[in-house]
This record gives C-alpha cells, sequence and structure tokens, in this order.
C-alpha cells in the first residue's frame, strides 16, 4: 500500500463494502427477475456500474486484486449487458461467488496481508470460461439501413456503442464529409468536437468516392437525441451534408449480419471510453470521465469506537446529573428551599436534554436487520444449489432496526442456522412430494420488534428434529444415561442439540459440518445478550427463535442490593419483582422452588450462588423474576433501588473467565456496580436443577 | 510472554546490552520489603478509590475501580506474588498500568517511595532466595548504599 493516511484508506474499504452490498443486493433482484422471467437491463447496468466504480476505487488505492477481479467482472458483465452473453444460472452463480471473494479480498487487504487469496484465482478462471461466448443472434443495427460495409469494419466497441446508442432510442444519422487531404486530421477533430455536444460520433469511414486528388470524402456515423434541422444548423455546412439514417423493421439480407471478422479480437478500449460508457448518457458526454469520490449523497460515515466514546460522554454527564439531584437534596435539607428548587429546575431540564442526546446517539447506530438479511439470502442461493435442493426464502421485517454491533455478531450464527434447516432440514424433493409437501422447501427468516426486544425467526418446513434419535445419540456419545433420558421432558430433549458434539445426520456434510454447530450457536447469541429457543415438530418443521436487546450501548437496568453488593439486572431480563416474605418455598431436588401463579419458579440466591456471605438484615426481601424466552428464575435480592440507564463496560481480560456478570457500571459516588447477566445465571440456575446436576455440564441443558 | 521462560540471567544480560543509559525505576514496598518496577510501565498512582469486589474473581483480584470512566481491574501484587499482607495503612496506593491488550490493571502496593535511577551497572543478578513467587519474577537486584530493592518484571507478573 502506499502512503494514504489511515483515514482514506478506512474510507475506502467502507465505501469498497458498500458497494460490494449494493452489488450483492442487485444480483439478488438480478436472480430473482430471471427466475421470473423478466429481464430488466438497468439492473444488469448497476451491477457493471458498482463493478466499474470499484476498479476506480481499487485503482486510486492500490488495491490490485480488487482491481484485477472487477476488471474481469467488468468484462462479463458488459458482455451480459451487451447481449453477448446470456445471464444463465451459471454467470450468477459466478456473480455471486464473486461477493463472497471482495469480501476475503477486503479483509485480507484491511489487515495488509499479501498473502494470496486461493478464492480470487478460482473466480478469476471461472469467469475466464465467459467472454469467448459467440455473439448474439440479432443486432438491434439490423432495423437500419446501415451500410453493410461500414458495419463490417466496425470495431467491437464502436459496435456496441452503436447497439447502445440505439437500445437508448436515439437516432443514427449519416454525416458526409469533404476534407482537404492536408488538414483532415485537424478537421475531423473539430468536427468530432462539435459534434460532441449534441451526440457522438460511432465511427467514420473512407466513402471512396474522391471528387478530387486534394480532397477526400468520410461517412460519419452519429448517434445523437436531436433532430435533424438541430444537428444540420449546429454542425452543417458546405462540404457537410447530414442524412437521417431511417429505420426500418423489415428483415434484412446477410449482407446486414452482424460481421463475425472483428468478433474475437480484443479491441484496445480506452479505460476512459468505458467509464464514459456508463457513467453518463451516451447524448450528453461528459468532459470528465473519471470516477468521482465526492459523495453523493449526505451521508457520513462513522466509526462505531467513536459513537461509543460519545456514549461514554453521555454517561459522565449522567453523572453530573446525578450529582445535581444530590446537590438539590441537599440544599432542601438545609433549609435552602429556593435555591434547591433552582438546582432542582436544572437538574430537570438537564436530565431531559441528556436523555435526548442519548436517544439520537442510539438511533445512529441501528441499522436494519436486511444488511445481514441479503448475506443469508446469498448464502441460500448457494447451498440449495450445491444441495441440490429447491429452496424459497421468504424474508419479512427486513427494515428491523437493531444496533450495528449486534447485527455484525448475529451474521455467523444465522448462518449457520440456516445452513442446518437446508442441510438436515428440508428434505430431498422425492421425500417431500411423498409426504405431500410441496417439492420446493420454504425458509423463512422473519424480524420483528417486540417491546424491548428484537425477534429473529428461522423456520423452516423440513423434517423436524427427530427427538429419539437426539436422545439416542447423546447416550451414544456419553452425554447423557439411559435414566436421565427418560426423565427429560420434551423441551429438554430438543434442546439436546446445543450439546456440543450433537449431530442426528449420520454422515457428517460439507455444509453444516459434524455437529458443532449449535452450541457455538447459543454461545454466540448469548453473547450478544440474547437468547435462542427451538420449537420442532417431527415431520413437520423447526423453527429457531432468537431473542435479541434492541443495543448494547445503554442498557435500561434495575438496581439491586444484595448484602453489601449493590448489582445491576438489565431490565429487558426482568419481567416483574415481587416481595417475597419465603414462605411457599419448596425444595425439588434439593433444589428451592416456589410457586408464581400456578408455575413453579426456581430460585436463584444469589449470597449462595456467588458465595457472597451475608445475613439477611430484613424479613422483607424480593423475587425478581428473570426471563429470557420461556426459561426463567426467580433471583432472591434484599432490596430494590429501582430502574436506571446504565453503560455496561466489560469486565478487563484478567476477569474474562468470571461467569455471572455481563460487565460493570458506574453508579455515581465513584462506586462501580457489577451488571448480572441474567442468561448466564439462568442457564447456571436450571442447569444446576436438571437431573445428573452434580457434574457442571455449562449449562448444557437448557430450553 | 517470552519473558515467562528466560531466566533472571538472561533477563538481566538482555538489560545490559540493550540499554546503556541508567533506567528508572519506582520503588515501592510490599509485606515490609522493597520492589521496583519500569517507571515507564506506570501511567498513573493513585489513592486506592472505593473497590467493588467481584465475587468469583481470582485470590488476587481487589475488585473493579473506576478512573475517569475507564474500568480498572485491581490486583493485590502481595497475593499475586504469594507475599504477608499487612494490615492496609493511609499510605497504600495502586498504580495502574497499561497491558498489552489494553486493559488497564491497577496494582495495589503498601506504600509509594520515590523514584530511583540504577545504572545497569547496579543492577545485579537475582538470588534464587526470594519469597513467595517473587523470584519467577525478577529482573534484578540493586542495593545502593545498604538497602535491598527487588526490580520486579511487570510484564511477567501481570502475564500470568
Amino acid at each position: 500500500m502506499t502512503d494514504i493516511s489511515d483515514k482514506a484508506r478506512e474510507e475506502f474499504f467502507s465505501e469498497a463494502q458498500e458497494i460490494v452490498e449494493n452489488l450483492s443486493r442487485n444480483l439478488l433482484a438480478l436472480d430473482a427477475a430471471e427466475q421470473s422471467g423478466t429481464s430488466d437491463p438497468s439492473l444488469i447496468n448497476e451491477a457493471f456500474r458498482a463493478v466499474h466504480t470499484l476498479k476506480g476505487l481499487a485503482g486510486l488505492f492500490g488495491a490490485t486484486k480488487v482491481g484485477a477481479l472487477s476488471h474481469r467482472l467488468e468484462d462479463v458483465l458488459d458482455d451480459v449487458r451487451l447481449g453477448r452473453q446470456q445471464l444463465t444460472a451459471e454467470v450468477l452463480d459466478v456473480l455471486f461467488a464473486s461477493v463472497d471473494v471482495y469480501g476475503q479480498i477486503l479483509a485480507g487487504e484491511k489487515e495488509g496481508s499479501d498473502d494470496p487469496i486461493p478464492a480470487v484465482g478460482d473466480l478469476m478462471g471461472r469467469l475466464e470460461q465467459f467472454g469467448v461466448q459467440a455473439g448474439p443472434a440479432s443486432s438491434p443495427a439490423d432495423e437500419y439501413d446501415l451500410d453493410p460495409g461500414m458495419l463490417a469494419v466496425l470495431t467491437e466497441y464502436e459496435e456496441h456503442r452503436l447497439r447502445t446508442n440505439i437500445e437508448q432510442g436515439l437516432r443514427l444519422y449519416r454525416l458526409r464529409v469533404q476534407f482537404d487531404l492536408a488538414t483532415i486530421d485537424k478537421a475531423l477533430e473539430e468536427i468530432k468536437d462539435r459534434a460532441k455536444r449534441h451526440g457522438e460520433i460511432i465511427t467514420y469511414l473512407p466513402t471512396g468516392e474522391t471528387t478530387s486528388a486534394e480532397t477526400i470524402e468520410l461517412d460519419l456515423l452519429m448517434a445523437s437525441n436531436d433532430d435533424l434541422a438541430t444537428l444540420i444548423g449546429a454542425l452543417g455546412g458546405d462540404n457537410l451534408v447530414i442524412d437521417e439514417i431511417p429505420r426500418q423493421r423489415a428483415s434484412l439480407g446477410p449482407a446486414t449480419a452482424p460481421p463475425s471478422a472483428t468478433r474475437g479480437t480484443e479491441v484496445p478500449r480506452p479505460a476512459s471510453d468505458r467509464a464514459l460508457s456508463v457513467a453518463v448518457p451516451p447524448a450528453v458526454p461528459s468532459e470528465q470521465p473519471d470516477v468521482s469520490l465526492k459523495a453523493v449523497t449526505q451521508t457520513v460515515r462513522v466509526d462505531i469506537r467513536r459513537l461509543d466514546h460519545l456514549m461514554n460522554i453521555v454517561g459522565e454527564l449522567a453523572i453530573i446529573r446525578n450529582a445535581l439531584a444530590r446537590l438539590s437534596e441537599r440544599l432542601r435539607g438545609e433549609g435552602q428551599r429556593q435555591l434547591s428548587s433552582e438546582v432542582h429546575r436544572l437538574h430537570r431540564s438537564f436530565d431531559r436534554r441528556l436523555t435526548d442526546m442519548q436517544n439520537g446517539i442510539l438511533e445512529v447506530r441501528m441499522v436494519p436487520l436486511g444488511q445481514v438479511f441479503d448475506r443469508l439470502a446469498r448464502v441460500v442461493r448457494q447451498i440449495s444449489r450445491d444441495a441440490d435442493k429447491n429452496i424459497r426464502l421468504v424474508i419479512t421485517g427486513a427494515e428491523t432496526e437493531i444496533d450495528k454491533l449486534i447485527v455484525e455478531e448475529l451474521s455467523d450464527p444465522l448462518m449457520h442456522m440456516i445452513r442446518n434447516a437446508i442441510d438436515h432440514g428440508i428434505e430431498p424433493a422425492e421425500q417431500r412430494e411423498e409426504v405431500g409437501k410441496p417439492a420446493a422447501g420454504t425458509i423463512a427468516l422473519n424480524a420483528f420488534q417486540k417491546g424491548n426486544h428484537v425477534m429473529v425467526e428461522i423456520e423452516d418446513d423440513g423434517r423436524g428434529i427427530d427427538e429419539e434419535r437426539l436422545v439416542e445419540r447423546a447416550q451414544t456419545v456419553g452425554l447423557l444415561s439411559s435414566d436421565e433420558a427418560r426423565e427429560l421432558s420434551r423441551g429438554e430433549r430438543i434442546g439436546l442439540i446445543f450439546l456440543p458434539g450433537m449431530t442426528t445426520k449420520s454422515e457428517a456434510s460439507d455444509l453444516s459440518g459434524r455437529g458443532v454447530g449449535m452450541d457455538v450457536v447459543r454461545t454466540n447469541i448469548s453473547k450478544l445478550g440474547g437468547v435462542i429457543d427451538v420449537h420442532s415438530e417431527f415431520g413437520i418443521g423447526t423453527k429457531m427463535a432468537i431473542t435479541l436487546p434492541i443495543t448494547l450501548a445503554i442498557v435500561s437496568s434495575l438496581l439491586v442490593r444484595v448484602g453489601e453488593y449493590t448489582f445491576a439486572i438489565p431490565v429487558s431480563s426482568v419481567s416483574e419483582a415481587i416481595v417475597f416474605d419465603g414462605t411457599g418455598v419448596r425444595l425439588v431436588d434439593g433444589r428451592e422452588v416456589m410457586t408464581l401463579r400456578g408455575a413453579s419458579l426456581p430460585l436463584c440466591r444469589l449470597d449462595r450462588l456467588l458465595n457472597i456471605g451475608h445475613e439477611t438484615t430484613s424479613r422483607r426481601q424480593f423475587v425478581v423474576v428473570a426471563a429470557l424466552g420461556s426459561r426463567r428464575i426467580g433471583i432472591v435480592v434484599d432490596h430494590l433501588f429501582g430502574q436506571q440507564d446504565i453503560i455496561i463496560k466489560p469486565l478487563g481480560k484478567s476477569l474474562e473467565n468470571v461467569r455471572g456478570f455481563a460487565g460493570a457500571t458506574e453508579l455515581g459516588d465513584q462506586r462501580v456496580g457489577l451488571v448480572l447477566d441474567a442468561g448466564a445465571l439462568i442457564d447456571e440456575v436450571l442447569a444446576a436443577a436438571t437431573p445428573g446436576s452434580d457434574v457442571d455440564r455449562e449449562g448444557a441443558w437448557l430450553i | 510472554m517470552a519473558d515467562l521462560v528466560r531466566t533472571g540471567e538472561e533477563r538481566l544480560s538482555r538489560i545490559r546490552t540493550e540499554e546503556r543509559a541508567p533506567r528508572e525505576f519506582l520503588v515501592f514496598s510490599l509485606a515490609g520489603e522493597l520492589y521496583g518496577v519500569e517507571l515507564t510501565r506506570i501511567r498513573e498512582i493513585l489513592s486506592p478509590p472505593p473497590l467493588t469486589p467481584v465475587p468469583r474473581a481470582p485470590q488476587d483480584v481487589l475488585g473493579v475501580c473506576s478512573v475517569r470512566g475507564l474500568l480498572v481491574t485491581v490486583i493485590d501484587l502481595r497475593r499475586r506474588l504469594k507475599l504477608e499482607q499487612p494490615e492496609t495503612t493511609r499510605r497504600a496506593r495502586i498504580l495502574l498500568t497499561r497491558m498489552d491488550g489494553g486493559e488497564v490493571l491497577g496494582l495495589y502496593v503498601d506504600e509509594v517511595h520515590q523514584v530511583v535511577r540504577f545504572p545497569h551497572t547496579e543492577i545485579e543478578v537475582a538470588a534464587n532466595v526470594l519469597g513467595g513467587d517473587v523470584s519467577e519474577h525478577v529482573l534484578g537486584i540493586a542495593r545502593p548504599g545498604d538497602i535491598l530493592i527487588i526490580l520486579l518484571d511487570l510484564a511477567s507478573i501481570v502475564g500470568t
């Protein structure tokens, strides 16, 4: 890389990333259009333009791999655009593959790695196979009464300019000009220059009809939007005659068939011409064909760490706000009523502005889930082709917004689940038809907001999870004894898929691997403060529902006290808090359980679980019901302090092995409180309550 | 990490060959003995703020605190080095040091004394007769006058 500033490079990567994402969306639209039998040339043009822009950017930043790939892709897309190459499924496959390869290249270049990427070579090879295709059956130029002699000597570039111009509905004109042999170079340039304002000179050719030894007559083929009169007014002169070339629908003789002599021979095409051909409509050629880096929209790209920094400042302002509240209290205590109420007013208006600011920053962090869904749609297409299964992907709620960081981290788990659904879920077409299902499987990807959460569901109409086989499998690999197996509830049986080392498909496939999937998926989801629930009906289908917080930046939390400790519990995982007097507690399997509205609720005594010695000072305690998905526990606490918006800061690396805490937060007064990780506590409490719990299974039995 | 496998001699020879200039050490006491760490590794010296203990944390972690919005994990150097733990006095301090991964750690010490400059020739190889786990983390020993200062290799201590 050259000595371009980091900031500019950063900009390049995010711009390139954005273009690749657009390209991907574009290809998906193209794919859909092709499948429904309609083809939209503007989509191909857009894809072409995206690749072209990338090439330009790559040149500026010395990103040679991106440049080389873009160059090749541009050729293929150009061929497609010009009808020289049919947009077959194979071509689309290669185009889709390029999106992934771009991703790899960009990731590599970003890290400054110069290692060759094997996928690039592969893709280049696949791209190479296109582009040596035979020409199209007919050319729109056939519809014009063009001089076959002229057509026969068109270069490929001139020919495609001709075709493009015709397709764009421009008129064709023949300019017959007499030039003085001595000054022809200059005069020709002059005419071209004047013509530029009205259209494009596609080619020129001597007519061979010389009137004198000093002159030469040329025919210029020109495309223009203007009518004949305008052109004559602008260009006409003594030695220049303009005729419009009439359009005729009648089929013409073989003489006007597209010339084959020039095909396949690569005519050098200056890059600027190509830029011209895509960047602007041909009728108004631009003087500056360079790719512009000027932003078109009024958007700024912001590194998310800067937003985190702003959020930290908001957090510190909140501490000042709280100090104001305390000051007001203190003044009132000292009898300074008027001063106190002034400070109080100040506090209130400060509070309102701060809330606005906080919401503003949060809004900026939000991105639509569609970003990750697009990527998934590509994967579905690829995998279903590889697995030779016909799959319909139905996406709803792509506009649902969620924290940018969550979107990034969501991609891999969702990918995994989709792969599972295609590979293990959806049956082969024959099997489906036997049981009366439509041959094409359906995978639904739904997202929607539900209170403080975003739900993402992946639902398939495949064979469902075979609980019996899951249980068998768990016993075979020694994760379950036969006694334990008998005592499992239905939910617990399905929950076995989250155990490491489980897979129901006996032979591992390239797609979903060897059962190292769902445990990792669940771990990744819970790192985001989310939880995953599985519902499955054998033979009918499977639905995996992920519940996620909307943002990671700021979390509304319930502050509680246990002994000497103040803990924060994110409100998003609290369903209610009730007064607890210690009565009605039963022991089930050595665990404390209480009954809440007819359902049993396992209790979690934090003092014992976390081994923090404390004597209960008050007889009256509280139970905070923590619920994630369908699982819930009651956390027994001494005191409730109420709700507060907090910024969770992760515990440092030296504490990364400490389970049960999502981080720490400043409570004001210089004090730090620990934030409970409700998901981890639920896992822990419920895991211990399951049969065979004496061994620590890292919360393996959930659901 | 490589420091872990280096012996005291190797570390010392590195000091002697690589850096001819005198080095500055911050001298503090732990359990009645004097210790020093390289001054360049210390960002700040704090009076201990209120610490929040972290349940389930390793034994030598005293807790976490916030230093101007930054979450700091405070480690008791005495426990880390398996030394005695005398009563805490008002002179106790926390030394802030930034680790390679960017994490800021607080090191709890009994008392901070001064900065001392040692020419490399005054740094001796450590004898393996030091208490607790100290000998595993020693850079060398310095004897200005009749006192003895044990120079610690901070990377080795907090890396473990």
